[in-house]
């Protein structure tokens, strides 16, 4: 199940069939989310406009462009982080395994379950490095050995050998590469399909953002990931796909984003069919 | 002592060992090729003179790949240093392996041309299935130093080339006394480009021996100056 309903019924007759479309089934050449002219706006001023595009499941899918264009704030609209946001409001449609994300029924902590975020700054809790990965899960109520689902989760992010003799060790004592990979760790602890990673390196120094970036490869075999990052030659090296987003200036002069190209990342770095997207690959507009 | 970190960037890596690998397999395609060819003029063949022109649409193929494969390479991984040397000196090793193969073919095209039953003169095939073996080895040769990164190897490929290159210009000048027979000098002028082409087919692998160094030492240098006369000998 994609994540629980509410009681409630939908309004206008019976509840729909809540079965997620083909979880079952082969996942490769599937989109996991659907856009459909998604815009959004804070207190009434539009700062993305009618983005769509599809995210395929299994596969990294890369937002890139220069500062305003949107592309954190579309990364917030596929877990509904952006619900948290006063005056924040989304119009179009975002479909999750074929289900709108944003019915009434859905329920955003259940959706912020199956769909995780690591974000640009490691942020672990003052606790325990097992007390931080445990946390989703005991929250959760979720039913498994949670010394296996820990050691589990950590495996994944590739942290095990590096902290399995120190799990009760305070997450706070460790490198700021460790830290986002712990932070990993506990977003694929509670069993998402999704993870998004809002410039997770843009903190960490080479090598550390090099191991993230191999950890994503590896982690692309169980989930979908979709990052945000200002570092276009980290887009070319990890995505599978890339979004890349312009910033627009409306008749009021308000910025706001909207996509420009969406492809393969070989063909948006190598052949880009539009020349604004070619220019800012190459630089030669911000 | 540095603190030994784990290796890094594991895509990058595995997608440049795997081109570099394709390019490797490209060379056994040619050395198929180059026996092939050299036997189709030996046994005026035409059957496997067809077959040594069709073989080429797999060097062909696998060529379009590579060079596709190391263009995202550059676009997508931004290589540096020795991982830089190795995709530009795979670049051009790729240029010259799938330029081995076209030149296989056009030895194979001559083939036909020559006729069921042309005026053989057994001194100018003698030298040319000299040549086969030679070409064969310098084309292995030009493989293991790049596989194995042995700059030595590589420039010791000068010296393999110069016997090709002796014995073309034999080829050539047994030809100039092949007589009037118009047959025959046609027959003959046939074996000087053929001798030429596996000459051509050396200076190849010599090039890609320059690459070889070039990824070793990262200083890119012609083994040779083509333009200095080592000898006074006529030049074909």
């Amino acid at each position: 199940m994609a994540w629980k309903v509410k009681e409630e019924p939908a309004p206008g007759g019976a509840a729909p069939d809540v079965t997620p479309q083909g979880e079952h089934a082969p996942t490769g050449a599937q989109n996991i989310f659907e856009l459909q002219a998604v815009s959004v706006r804070y207190s009434g001023n539009l700062a993305v406009k009618e983005v769509g595009f599809g995210v395929p499941t299994n596969r990294i899918t890369a937002l890139i462009g220069a500062s305003g264009c949107g592309k954190s704030t579309l990364l917030r609209c596929l877990n509904r982080m952006n619900d948290l946001i006063p005056g924040a409001r989304v119009e179009g449609t975002i479909t999750y395994k074929g289900q709108d994300l944003y019915s009434p029924r859905v329920d955003p902590v259940q959706v912020r379950k199956r769909i995780g975020m690591v974000f640009q700054k490691p942020n672990p809790f003052p606790k325990s490095i097992f007390d931080n990965v445990a946390f989703g899960p005991r929250v959760l109520g979720m039913k498994e050995d949670i010394n296996l689902l820990v050691e589990n989760a950590l495996r994944r992010a590739s942290l095990w050998d590096e902290v399995k003799d120190r799990l009760k060790d305070s997450a706070l004592g460790m490198s700021g590469g460790q830290q986002q990979r712990l932070c990993i760790a506990r977003a694929i602890a509670t069993e998402p399909d999704v993870i998004l990673m809002d410039e997770p390196c843009s903190a960490l120094d080479p090598i550390s953002t090099a191991r993230i970036e191999d950890l994503m490869n590896e982690l692309k075999d169980r989930y979908t990931i979709v990052i945000v990052t200002h570092n276009m030659q980290q887009a070319a090296r990890v995505s599978d796909k890339t979004a890349y987003f312009s910033v627009e200036v409306g008749d009021n002069d308000r910025r706001y984003g909207r996509l420009i190209e969406y492809d393969d990342t070989e063909r948006i770095f190598t052949n880009p069919s539009d020349q604004r997207t070619e220019d800012y690959v190459t630089g030669k507009v911000g | 002592m540095a603190v030994s970190e784990p290796r890094t960037r594991l895509v990058f890596h595995d997608e440049l060992e795997s081109l570099e690998g394709e390019v490797l397999s490209m060379f056994d395609l040619v050395v198929g090729m180059v026996d092939r060819a050299v036997e189709c003029v030996l046994n005026q063949d035409v059957e496997l003179a067809r077959m040594v022109i069709e073989s080429d649409d797999r060097v062909d193929g696998r060529y379009l790949d590579v060079n596709q494969g190391l263009l995202n390479l550059i676009a997508l991984q931004a290589p540096v240093a020795t991982d830089l040397r190795l995709v530009f000196a795979l670049l051009y090793t790729n240029v010259h392996v799938e330029r081995i193969g076209d030149l296989c073919v056009n030895i194979a095209k001559l083939v036909p041309l020559a006729g069921e039953t042309p005026p053989i003169v057994p001194e100018l095939l003698e030298l040319i299935e000299k040549m086969g073996p030679q070409t064969r080895s310098q084309i292995e040769q030009a493989k293991l130093a790049l596989q194995n990164r042995d700059a030595d190897l590589a420039e010791h490929l000068v010296i393999q080339d110069d016997v090709l290159d002796d014995l073309n210009k034999e080829i050539f000048r047994k030809a100039l006394t092949i007589g009037t027979d118009e047959d025959r000098r046609e027959w003959a002028m046939h074996m000087t480009l053929i001798g030429r082409y596996l000459e051509r087919i050396g200076d190849h692998t010599v090039d890609i021996g320059e690459q070889t160094a070039f990824v070793v030492t990262g200083e890119f240098r012609e083994f040779t100056d083509a333009s200095a006369r080592k000898n006074t000998a006529p030049r074909p």
